[in-house]
């Protein structure tokens, strides 16, 4: 009978990152509303810092490996070997950061040194860094999706967009084929959506550089919201806030630049889930994005 | 080369387009090839015996030269690395197009006129700013050399360039290509026009273009990691206290916002990336987003618990020196341990 046993939640360090603490902080709700539902309990690591968003790695990239490895230490000393993150740029961050303290004892080392220094614990490198998106869409995480996301999409149209940091540079990423990715496509099936296949949900949004190169960010945006337009997208979802942020936030930029309507809702992968697993409206939050979800949640009842 | 050993079967479709005529079509070919044959073996056999007005550029075969750079199914590759047989034998029948960002000439050829612009704009040259020359060598020590050696293996075929998402937005960004010989040349000890090299490249369409997607790093078939070149620049240039630019200071708000309260100080960021006057013009924009609670308040600000330990951190960093790309470079003995 041990079989049947439910072993209980898999516990795991949650990192959230800077912007579903703030702008988007319907995609932490939603997170930690759904997790149970998919048998995840979500250590909250609260002297955890940002990660620094390759900002620091290029400003000051020493600072970057030790606020990281201070993370990752936080991880690890809750106990958990898994550090999940919800956004692509969290999730490069710490991961490249994770490689070069796993591979390089001289670098670990010396930034245990200066952890133990300022009291915060060391570093042994047995954590690893998860994007959410992986956990639920292969292996035991995608049969629990399959579960709870019972309600289903009734076929909605969604095109998923990945962004770059959850791609690209592979080799420290590593989930999904960067340029055939299947993840997202996963999880929209398990929902009881279609997902629209388009060649730039695999291209960049642009925020890295919106506050500071508006125009370029925007020609970059305008390509994936314009082609799930085309497909019939009902809406789109995303893995990344700062994608989100970009589709969602700067859209109403891109039709007075364009002097188009696109009226494309876009979906944090965790409402995208919460919508077929039922979560309450109070859970989701759709009320906090730009572009209004009505349409899309009109079509689910209807 | 044909009847040799073991034969291939591989079909193909390859982007045609004569400047003459003016349209592009795919057109489909089936050839038979030797067994070891790479996509650019495959081409010579197309041109040599089905279509002798066939163009595409190549010289050494070996992934030298750089001259073979095209797509294979939208991907930027070197037409001499990729062997065909584990494609042929998975059934797949590929795509070649020409590479992207780049104007077309004819079929596989693309105008690589803008690229080699942008790479004399970098002043592809070293410059060690004496007066007079020297009577003996001036001997440099390996290690000395080991924060370029990535950057120097790059053989300028311009498969980073093709896929830069930036450029397709911006085509007078200097892009990935340009940026990497940049830093081979200010990380190189026997030049000393590394500020003033700085200066330039951190112009409107320079360093700050970049916006991370990671596609030049995807692709280089060299290791080069481009993108991790433009960040040794991005790091240099505010080590060198060269941070006016947008991006500097949106990049330099993130470092205080860690060492402050630990979190980004997301609402302040705007003005400190682009000013008092940009944001104000912004006021609208913002406006919409704050109705959504997209503008959070600056207070009470959001503070980590034990963020004492974040500012500490700071301070030890500073003092042990690693600023600029040596931050950088001391993380790349690890990397090198991942297969490309």
């Amino acid at each position: 009978m041990l079989a049947d046993q439910d072993p209980g939640p898999r516990r795991v360090a949650y990192y959230k990152g800077c912007l579903a603490s703030l702008s988007t902080k319907e995609l932490d709700i939603s997170t930690r509303a759904l997790a149970p539902k998919l048998g995840l309990e979500l250590a909250e690591l609260e002297s955890v810092t940002c990660c620094g968003a390759g900002d620091i790695h290029e400003a000051e990239p020493d600072y970057y490996l030790h606020l990281n490895a201070r993370i990752l230490a936080y991880a690890q000393a809750e106990g958990c070997d898994t550090l999940m993150t919800i956004c692509n740029v969290c999730t490069l961050n710490l991961r490249q950061a994770d490689f070069q303290l796993k591979n390089d004892e001289h670098l670990r080392s010396r930034i245990n040194e200066n952890l133990e220094t300022v009291g915060a614990p060391p570093y042994s490198g047995s954590v690893d860094v998860q994007h959410f998106l992986w956990m639920i869409a292969e292996g035991e995480g995608y049969e629990k999706l399959k579960e709870v996301a019972h309600r289903g999409l009734k076929g909605l149209k969604i095109a998923p967009f990945y962004g770059c940091q959850i791609l690209r540079p592979s080799k420290l990423l590593g989930v999904d084929d960067p340029d055939a990715p299947h993840t997202l496509e996963a999880v929209i099936d398990a929902c009881g959506g279609k997902a629209i296949d388009y060649p730039a949900k695999v291209k960049c949004c642009g925020f890295p550089i919106i506050q500071a190169r508006e125009d370029v960010a925007l020609g970059e945006l305008i390509q994936p919201i314009e082609q799930a337009m085309e497909r019939g997208a009902d809406a789109m979802v995303t893995p990344c806030p700062l994608c989100h942020l970009s589709l969602d936030a700067w859209q109403q930029k891109l039709e007075k630049q364009t002097g188009r309507t696109f009226d494309m809702p876009i979906m944090h992968l965790s409402q995208l889930v919460g919508v077929a697993a039922g979560l309450a409206d109070s859970e989701l939050k759709f009320k906090r994005h730009v572009v209004s979800m009505q349409p899309v949640l009109d079509k689910i009842e209807a | 080369m044909r009847g040799k050993g073991a034969e291939l079967q591989v079909k193909l479709r390859i982007q045609r387009f004569d400047p003459a005529v003016g349209d592009r079509r795919l057109v489909p070919y089936d050839v038979e090839v030797p067994e070891w044959a790479t996509l650019l073996d495959v081409l010579d056999i197309v041109k040599d015996t089905v279509d002798g007005s066939l163009s595409f550029r190549k010289s050494c075969r070996m992934m030298i030269c750089g001259s073979c750079g095209m797509r294979m199914d939208g991907r930027a590759i070197l037409a001499c690395r990729e062997r065909m047989k584990p494609i042929v034998n998975a059934g797949h029948v590929p795509t070649i197009s020409p590479m992207g960002n780049m104007p077309i000439i004819k079929d596989l050829v693309v105008d690589m006129g803008p690229f080699w612009q942008k790479i004399r704009q970098m002043k592809p040259w070293l410059d060690p700013g004496l007066a007079e020359s020297p009577e003996k060598e001036n001997l440099h020590s390996q290690a000395a050399m080991e924060p370029i050696q990535k950057e120097a293996l790059c053989v300028m075929c311009g498969c980073c360039v093709s896929e830069c998402n930036s450029m397709e937005s911006d085509p007078e960004f200097l892009g990935p290509a340009a940026l990497a010989k940049g830093f081979r040349l200010v990380g190189d000890p026997r030049d000393a026009k590394g500020i003033e090299r700085l200066e330039g490249y951190s112009g409107e369409h320079g360093i700050w273009d970049c916006t991370r997607c990671y596609f030049c790093n995807e692709r280089c078939p060299k290791g080069v990691d481009p993108r991790d070149a433009i960040a040794k620049l991005g790091a240099e240039a505010i080590g060198q206290g060269i941070d006016r630019d947008p991006g500097a200071r949106h990049a330099n708000w993130f470092v205080h916002s860690a060492k402050t309260t630990g979190w980004l100080r997301e609402t302040e960021l705007v003005p400190k990336t682009q000013g008092l006057v940009e944001t104000i013009k912004q006021t609208k924009f913002a406006l919409s987003l704050a109705r959504r609670g997209k503008v959070p308040t600056p207070f009470p600000p959001h503070v980590a618990k034990d963020v004492n330990e974040s500012r500490s951190l700071y301070d030890i960093v500073k003092k042990q020196g690693r600023s600029g790309a040596a931050g950088i470079v001391q993380g790349e003995k690890a990397l090198r341990k991942l297969e490309h």
